[in-house]
């Protein structure tokens, strides 16, 4: 049972730095932090960066 | 010697076969001389039209368009442009007495590359129906976004049968703001290093030290990453907050009555109070006499319309009441913010007289799959940069290792 519990350990280590894995955390974070500030409809996001969102290409606004 | 005379035999073959085609060629042409000569006679009329076209509208009446800036100079959402369109006649000369039903159409809808409002993106802008006793038409409107607008004229004689009535449709091109792409190149400078930073330190030596739950590059990133979110949650929630300060304060339009009297003129703005971003809204002058309740036609009316968020003038014409003692336009406040619908009436012998009222506009949000096509566009420029930084890593490590070797 020891045994078994250490080796899923160790694979779950593995799994979390395998380079796939890691790609797609750092990916995800840029995804939502870009998000968060130019997309958003959240109203205080939305006014804090109106601006910029309408001053940046591609980004729509309302 | 062998080869030399293969290859003469092989060039033999091609020539006979060169010859062949041109001998069907020929029997094709002298069967069809009629229809050939008709499509050569075709191309002809066709490249000498290409490089001398013809003047189509020469002998018809047209409408000229003047703007103010020139329109290559144009930056959306800015400062309003001036257009003065006249009518003229099939000589050249300005049509009088002229009627316009004018109509501003925005851009056609484009999701792969949105502009800042694609609700505005393929609407009607503006209705205009226009007295120009001179044949001219001039008012001043903001362009909300980048592309091809359509300004379609209808021109009809005050006076029945002065000129036959026509219509024409121009096309105003508006380049983007410079600024955005300037903005745009910034961001994805950013995420181009965020993601080679990262995919350099993702792509180093992943080997767990005794005692460590993760190597310490990727203890590094992780805690680079967190720092980030951290500072940006911070930045997003602080400006929030003074945004919201700030907001309260603004939106106090110095705010004049919708109706106003003088001794000789009563004039009264009517319209919507309630409008859409995407969809037109309705406003109308009446200018009656207060003593008989008689409408008022041919007074002067300059009216525009105000952005009460930043106090930017968004519309603005001159234009003359109808029979009616009517002024009626239909505008798109494409901002979804707060606007102020003003008009001043000067009588000749008395004070100008003023009326407004504030229009609260509905903002739409833009459409999930617009935001989720451009997110994906700078997701992958970082996803890219991510494969590029461990690629370069493992390759200069390569190199090193080599070289060590």
């Amino acid at each position: 049972m020891m045994v078994s519990s250490t080796s899923l350990w160790q694979r779950t280590k593995q799994v979390t730095l395998s380079v796939p894995v890691q790609v797609a955390l750092l990916a995800s974070l840029c995804a939502l932090i870009l998000w968060t500030l130019y997309f958003s409809t959240y109203p205080p996001v939305h006014d804090a960066l109106h601006a910029t969102r309408h001053g940046t290409a591609a980004v729509a606004c309302h | 010697m062998l080869c030399t005379r293969h290859d003469m035999v092989r060039r033999r073959l091609l020539v006979t076969k060169v010859i062949a085609v041109l001998s069907k060629l020929r029997e094709f042409v002298m069967k069809n001389l009629k229809y050939v000569g008709m499509a050569l006679a075709a191309s002809l009329v066709c490249v000498f039209l290409w490089f001398n076209p013809l003047p189509s509208r020469a002998s018809q009446p047209s409408v000229q368009l003047q703007t103010e800036p020139s329109l290559s100079q144009v930056v959306p959402d800015e400062a309003p442009v001036r257009m003065a369109l006249q009518a003229v006649d099939a000589t050249g000369q300005p049509l009088s007495n002229v009627r316009f039903q004018l109509q501003l159409l925005t851009p056609v809808k484009t999701p792969w590359f949105t502009s800042d409002f694609p609700i505005v993106e393929g609407t009607k802008l503006l209705e205009l129906n226009a007295k120009a006793p001179s044949g001219k038409l001039e008012f001043e409107q903001v362009m909300p976004i980048r592309g091809n607008y359509t300004l379609k004229a209808q021109v009809t004689p005050a006076i029945a049968g002065a000129f036959e009535a026509f219509d024409r449709s121009l096309q105003l091109s508006v380049p983007e703001n410079p600024v955005k792409y300037r903005n745009a190149a910034i961001l994805i400078g950013i995420l181009i290093l965020a993601g080679i930073g990262g995919g350099w330190v993702i792509g180093s030596d992943r080997t767990v030290q005794n005692g460590e739950i993760a190597p310490q590059p990727i203890r590094l990133l992780l805690s680079a990453a967190t720092v980030v979110a951290i500072a940006v949650l911070l930045f997003v929630n602080i400006s929030a907050e003074l945004g919201s300060a700030r907001g309260h304060g603004e939106m106090q339009a110095a705010t004049t009555p919708s109706v106003q009297r003088s001794q000789d003129l009563e004039v009264r703005l009517l319209g919507d109070r309630q409008a859409t971003v995407g969809q037109l809204s309705s406003q109308t002058i009446e200018v009656i006499d207060p003593k008989t309740g008689n409408s008022e036609a041919d007074v002067i009316v300059n009216v525009k319309a105000i952005a009460l968020e930043d106090n930017k003038q968004m519309f603005a014409y001159q234009g003359r009441t109808d029979n009616q003692g009517h002024l009626t336009w239909k505008e798109q406040f494409f901002d979804g913010a707060p606007h102020q619908v003003v008009a001043e009436v000067a009588p000749p012998n008395s004070l100008a007289l003023q009326v407004s009222h504030e229009v609260e506009v509905e903002g739409i949000e833009p459409p999930l799959y617009i935001r989720f096509i451009s997110l994906s566009y700078y997701t992958g420029i970082f996803v890219l940069s991510l494969l590029g930084g461990i690629w370069w890593h493992r390759r200069s490590t390569r190199s090193v290792s080599l070289f060590g070797r």
